[in-house]
């Protein structure tokens, strides 16, 4: 089985939009799926630049998709629903 | 050639104040530094003000290209008078010096100057000057030619007197002591910089002190001809996006020490060249994102949050553990820095919903320049692309 990647924004907006806090994915995630799951940080996404108009940073990518307003919970949320689909 | 200069000292013992004071200009344009150190007569805040109106004079002074003579006259009959001795007093060395090696100093009354080469030291020629109102008061002028790799040593009379009367030391470590340690330390360490050397030379004389104690304030001034250290922190998009390529290429293709300051930068330039990043996620790495990883560039950070704080940091000298102290350290190794400042602006960085101010890039890099620049006399070149 291919593992997920988890991707977390730590550029500038996401940061202080509460991407500090998604740092306890590092420690979070491989304690809860072991080698399932990949987490990575990313020096930027990208995306506050695009949809700019309606900020929703912080933003985790999940695969090829991407969570606004990211939380520890919203991120582990979308984990486990893309575990049991697979 | 770049003239690194820097300067330590340390207190007498028991006193709140330094008696000895160290001043110093830059001037990039002319490729020049000027400095002065003055040790102020007796010690504590009396000897802080003389010896600080001195060295600010004299910088002041030699900038404009005053004639000595005349400037140290009028120094001296600006001084306060000190109450106990019926004088006015502070004694000086000077430089003057050009990056072609070109040097003028003068001394007045402070140790003579250790000029070394190649582990020798040499015995320059000088000029003696008489003040015209001053009995006992004699300037030694000298113009010297530096070449690269040279060292310029210069002391206060608490480094050369330091525990005279003991057993070991009956006239105090003297000329000839403290040139021993200098030279023992440059057969160890021949590139040791300016700033660690004086820091160095002050440490010693303190522990050659019996119990430590200093019973004259202290201070090392030395300057040295090197190679400069050149670095460069790119930050910011570059305003037009057909670009990206060309200033990625030449950021990678740069001799010396590279940065990356900014997400959205970094990932510009992993695109161009195909270079992965990843970035560092940590617990501890305080207020502000960590670093991230790029082969063949030496630090990548955060943009504004980390630039802001660096600038903060190198105001206050006092940095915290984080990717922003990691920044200020990478700035202050290099002798000429230059950014790279790109004027792309990411709207969302403008949402006033962001719970901190978050300040144009274009300004903290101005400041932060000026800092470099002022503070800690680097060579600074800014382009806005």
């Amino acid at each position: 089985m291919e593992k997920i990647s988890v991707k977390v924004c730590l550029g500038t907006t996401c940061f202080v939009m509460g991407g500090a806090n998604l740092q306890e994915l590092v420690d979070i995630i491989p304690r809860k799926y072991g080698d399932k799951v990949e987490v990575a940080g990313s020096p930027c996404l990208g995306m506050c630049s695009i949809q700019w108009n309606y900020s929703k940073a912080p933003y985790v990518k999940i695969d090829d998709d991407i969570i606004e307003e990211a939380t520890v919970e919203k991120v582990l949320e979308a984990i486990d629903t893309k575990l049991g689909s697979k | 050639m770049f003239i690194d200069i820097a300067c330590s000292q340390k207190k007498k013992y028991n006193q709140n104040a330094y008696g000895d004071y160290f001043i110093s200009g830059r001037f990039p344009n002319m490729n020049r530094v000027v400095a002065v150190l003055s040790d102020g007569l007796g010690s504590g805040i009396k000897a802080n003000i003389l010896a600080c109106m001195t060295s600010t004079m004299l910088l002041k002074f030699m900038e404009n290209n005053s004639d000595i003579e005349k400037s140290c006259e009028i120094i001296m009959n600006s001084l306060p008078v000190c109450k106990v001795r019926g004088i006015s007093y502070s004694t000086f060395s000077a430089i003057d010096c050009y990056e072609n090696g070109k040097a003028k100093i003068v001394e007045e009354g402070n140790p003579d100057f250790i000029w070394i080469r190649n582990g020798e030291v040499l015995k320059p020629q000088f000029q003696t000057i008489q003040s015209k109102d001053f009995k006992n008061r004699k300037m030694k002028v000298y113009n010297i030619n530096l070449k690269k790799f040279d060292r310029i040593i210069f002391c206060s009379d608490g480094a050369t007197q330091v525990a005279m009367g003991t057993k070991e030391y009956p006239l105090g470590l003297e000329r000839d002591g403290f040139i021993k340690i200098i030279l023992n330390k440059l057969e160890q360490n021949p590139e040791i910089s300016s700033n660690e050397l004086s820091d160095y030379l002050v440490r010693q004389i303190q522990l050659i002190a019996p119990e430590r104690k200093l019973k004259d304030d202290t201070s090392v001034l030395s300057l040295y001809c090197r190679d400069p250290r050149e670095s460069l922190i790119f930050t910011g998009p570059p305003y037009h996006q057909e670009k990206d390529s060309y200033f990625a290429k030449s950021f990678m293709e740069f001799k010396g020490k590279k940065a990356i300051s900014g997400g959205t930068t970094a990932n510009i330039i992993s695109r161009e060249l195909n270079i992965p990043i990843i970035a560092e996620m940590s617990l501890n790495a305080g207020k502000l994102p960590g670093l991230s990883k790029m082969e063949g560039v030496d630090l990548v950070t955060e943009g504004i949050l980390t630039l802001t704080k660096t600038l903060e940091y190198l105001e206050s000298g006092k940095p915290e553990k984080d990717a922003a102290q990691t920044l200020m350290k990478f700035l202050l190794d290099s002798d000429i820095i230059n950014f790279i400042v790109g004027a792309q602006m990411n709207k969302a960085h403008y949402d006033p919903n962001l719970p901190i101010e978050i300040e144009i890039r274009k300004n903290i890099i101005k400041q932060i320049a000026k800092v470099l620049e002022e503070k800690y006399l680097k060579k600074v070149n800014v382009q806005f692309v």
